[in-house]
């Protein structure tokens, strides 16, 4: 409690960081389902770099595309991109299906117009009922069982970058040697397309907003009637802060806001809420057993009576977290990464802040009793 | 054993058989979103006032037949905005008789006579009436469309404030692309009279008609992948797609892909007499706006026998041709919104990652648990199984899809059900450091703990209900998730946890293990 004004400080310090960075600064990036444009993930047979991709894409005038690379071993890669400034909704959602087009036809290049000039099929992207087709010219009645296997070895691995990763999923060499004769194997694979129209961007905008803000007020109420209104107040505070908080380190990291991060931050809210529940009612209870007691030092020693739990709860959360950040994948890494900051940033909010203030809000509206009761 | 005890128990047993159950296989019982399984989520809108459109096309022609038949002259008739049109130049004594025949036939309509130009505009209950129509009747042929591609557990439905969007989501397809278009085609089908043509530009092909696009007639391109260059057609279709009995996918007599059809009755006669007087002429085939071929009529075509349409398709084409035919046209256009495609392997992959972080993630929490806590460990670890098996039971229950953010929300959960229990047990130690005999620190713990573990769940599972109600898709499965887990929480951390100490501590016991 004696750092109580430093913690304020320090907390104002950060969250004011964070607001000029998103004002003047990089500012917040909205992903595709708040803004709007093409999310594309792609996968390489062989690995590339951000800039081969970024010259192939200048060439269709998306240079100024955002390029991440997602996997691990430079094969797969995210593209975002960017708005265009259009009047009409309408010809605006064509635009960035077009934009999307663009950028896999631009990806693609010359690869395979050699091959199916020649009549030959793209492994890589031919589906299962084309490939069992393909399969009954040559072995009758196993086209199907043929194709499954192949279609679900492709689908563990992603894309076939050699023939020879063709025994793996099971089928018999004259199989392969004839796949070879009949099919190639594409450069690439797209592995998820989004696109958000802007209608739909805004309407998702909207209704996330809501969401938090009644939520948000559900809480408030709850505790106001459980504790006090000064606890919901400060339950409040406290879970905004750590919302802005996490938000001002996402400025800084230029991830992406999607929804997935909403959920993320929702889960950095329920953790921070409970942790500071636990010690509302350590309060609570320390109160009436110690009535003498001054508040400040009821809260000192709740804190401190709660210390071992809030450190083992927080730290099997951490540990939670940190197996997702590290096996989770590409998909849920931003999501696992909003966590990590969040439980750690939590802790401290729950120490550092809840308390006090309940203090403030209490010495503002009590001038003559000082905090005391 | 109490008898108390021995209910706890049997409810105990009970509700994990319930939901074991309720999951068990997994694989059939547990929906996994599209994010997990990949698939297709499109949100379209149905451009409504097409069908208001459409509808005053078909109004305007009626009455000009209609007035035609009482002999009321007028100059024109002009189409405005949606839903409106004006008569101009009405004859001279014919008010009465216009309005009688608008009184009569065309109650639909609110009209105002200004002069000689009378306006008509469509009664909003009307517009209304159509545009529901409209949806409707685009649901259900999105519905058939889709049915054709065996999807198993296509979800399509309506949504928004206006509700002309639907949402269409179809788990596991793989070809994206084919899909949108069969689900986007409008499927309009008429054959239509060549008057001239193919013509490379549309001057050159209006050169033999004056320059001028006559009234009762349009200009068409050809479809790009299959017929060059410009046609000028009757604005009347001799048959549509209306005509048709269901089509197949046949072979033309150079044994490429084609679509056979044949035509009711009526359609039939009319085909029969068109094609009768127009031997040597060329019919142009045209699917939305776009011809697709144009064969020249050799020789009568009897009502019976119908044709074969082709146009240079592939096997795949033909074959989209007759699903979009036999599952009628759309009423209106469709225009996309939004549209996310997840490969099967991204899916596959978030999957196997997912999976595999949270086995980590709960191992290296249950071996904290039993290192920390030791005996007692185990009796946490037992609740926070229960809790995920009630978890996953109540998802197979509610058929809920199992969604990204659905797994934060089972992460959330899961380590509110440990939080419960560290609440518990650093209780029962502070209460055994005060010196109190096992069994009492045991009982106390537990209820001086209850309110924490209660008031913290409880506004927990608030703030989920209001996620639930106001979010969207990702939202709601995180908060349904977590919603379950939470309940489940208070069930397993509160009630077992307790049953497990009194099974498992005896009353005489001096050490716990803790």
């Amino acid at each position: 409690m004696k750092y109580k004004y430093i913690a304020l400080v320090a907390t104002g310090l950060i969250v004011l960081a964070g607001l000029l960075n998103v004002i003047f600064g990089k500012g917040l990036k909205l992903g595709v389902d708040f803004g709007e444009g093409t999310l594309i993930r792609v996968m390489f047979k062989s690995p590339i770099s951000v800039g081969d991709i970024r010259s192939e894409l200048s060439r269709v005038a998306l240079g100024n595309s955002v390029i991440q690379e997602s996997g691990k071993n430079g094969r797969e890669f995210q593209i975002r991109t960017m708005e265009v400034i259009s009047t009409k909704e309408g010809p605006e959602m064509e635009s960035h299906e077009k934009q999307a087009n663009d950028v896999i036809v631009a990806l693609r290049g010359d690869d395979g117009r050699a091959e199916q000039a020649a009549g030959l099929r793209d492994l890589n992207g031919i589906d299962r009922r084309t490939l069992a087709a393909l399969f009954e010219t040559q072995f009758s009645g196993q086209g199907e069982g043929l194709s499954q296997k192949i279609i679900d070895h492709r689908t563990t691995i992603g894309i076939y970058s050699d023939f020879a990763e063709l025994s793996d999923s099971g089928i018999g060499p004259e199989v392969v040697s004839f796949l070879k004769e009949k099919t190639y194997l594409g450069k690439l694979t797209v592995l998820s397309r989004e696109t958000v129209g802007p209608q739909v961007g805004k309407d998702l905008r909207k209704r996330a907003t809501q969401a938090i803000i009644w939520s948000l007020i559900g809480m408030l109420v709850y505790i106001a009637v459980r504790f006090k209104l000064a606890n919901g107040v400060s339950a409040i505070f406290t879970l905004t802060q750590d919302v802005l908080i996490t938000l001002s380190i996402f400025s800084f990291t230029n991830r992406e806001i999607n929804l997935p991060i909403i959920a993320g931050l929702l889960t950095i809210v329920g953790f921070s809420i409970n942790d500071t529940i636990v010690i509302f009612d350590r309060i609570r209870e320390n109160q009436k057993n110690l009535r003498k007691m001054a508040l400040e030092e009821v809260m000192n020693l709740s804190l401190n009576q709660m210390l071992g739990r809030t450190i083992i709860t927080s730290g099997t959360v951490f540990l939670t977290v940190m197996a997702l950040f590290l096996f989770g994948g590409k998909v849920i890494n931003d999501f696992a990464f909003t966590m990590l900051v969040g439980t750690i940033e939590g802790v401290y909010s729950t120490i550092y802040l809840s308390c006090p203030v309940v203090l403030f809000w209490q010495k503002l509206f009590k001038p003559g009793k000082g905090g005391r009761r | 054993m109490k008898k108390g005890l021995q209910w706890k128990l049997i409810l105990t047993l009970a509700v994990t058989a319930l939901s074991i159950y309720l999951f068990v296989p997994p694989k059939d019982k547990i929906k996994l979103g599209l994010d997990l399984k990949g698939g297709i989520h499109l949100v379209l809108q149905v451009m409504t006032e097409d069908a208001v459109t459409i509808e005053t096309d078909t109004e305007i022609a009626r009455l000009q037949e209609q007035l035609k038949k009482k002999n009321i002259t007028f100059k024109a008739m002009i189409k405005g905005n949606v839903g409106n049109f004006t008569i101009q130049g009405l004859g001279v004594d014919q008010e009465a008789g216009l309005k009688s025949v608008l009184d009569e036939s065309f109650q639909e309509w609110d009209y105002s006579f200004l002069g000689e130009t009378i306006s008509l505009r469509m009664k909003d209950q009307a517009v209304r009436y159509l545009k529901e129509q409209a949806v409707n009747q685009a649901l259900e042929t999105i519905r058939n469309r889709v049915d054709t591609f065996g999807v198993s557990e296509p979800m399509i439905q309506r949504q928004g404030m206006a509700g002309d969007r639907i949402v269409v989501e179809l788990p596991g397809v793989e070809d994206p692309n084919r899909v949108k278009d069969i689900i986007k085609t409008t499927a309009i089908l008429e054959w239509k009279l060549v008057r001239a043509g193919p013509a490379p530009d549309e001057a050159t092909l209006l050169a033999s008609v004056g320059g001028i696009v006559p009234e009762d007639a349009q200009v068409v391109k050809g479809d790009p992948k299959r017929e060059a260059g410009f046609y000028l057609v009757d604005r009347v279709a001799i048959v549509s797609g209306k005509d048709l009995r269901p089509v197949r996918r046949s072979q033309d007599e150079w044994n490429s892909p084609a679509v056979s059809f044949s035509l009711h009755p009526d359609g039939g006669r009319r085909f029969e007499k068109a094609t009768g007087e127009n031997i040597g002429k060329q019919i142009a085939i045209v699917l939305d706006n776009r011809v697709i071929s144009a064969p020249r009529v050799e020789t009568v075509i009897p009502a019976a026998t119908g044709g074969v349409i082709h146009g240079r398709f592939t096997i795949e084409e033909a074959e989209d041709l007759v699903t979009v035919l036999n599952a009628g046209s759309l009423p209106a256009g469709i225009r996309y919104l939004e549209e996310r495609t997840i490969g099967p392997s991204l899916g596959a992959d978030s999957v196997r990652q997912g999976l595999l972080s949270f086995i980590v993630a709960i191992v290296a929490v249950m071996t904290f648990m039993i290192v920390y806590y030791r005996l007692s460990g185990l009796n946490a670890i037992a609740a926070l199984i229960l809790n995920v098996i009630i978890l996953f039971g109540a998802l197979g229950y509610f058929r809920a899809a199992l969604t990204l953010p659905g797994i934060a929300g089972i992460i959330l959960s899961v380590g509110m059900a440990v939080d419960a229990n560290v609440l518990i047990f650093e209780r029962i130690k502070e209460e055994k450091a005060l010196g109190k005999g096992i069994l009492s620190s045991i009982a106390t713990g537990f209820s001086r703990a209850f309110s924490a573990i209660f008031d913290s769940n409880l506004t927990t599972i608030i703030s989920a209900i209001f996620l639930f109600q106001f979010g969207t898709g990702p939202i709601k499965g995180y908060a349904t998730t977590l919603i379950v887990g939470l309940v489940a929480n208070l069930f397993t951390a509160v009630f077992v946890s307790r049953l497990i100490f009194d099974l498992t501590v005896p009353k005489t016991a001096k050490k716990l293990s803790i």
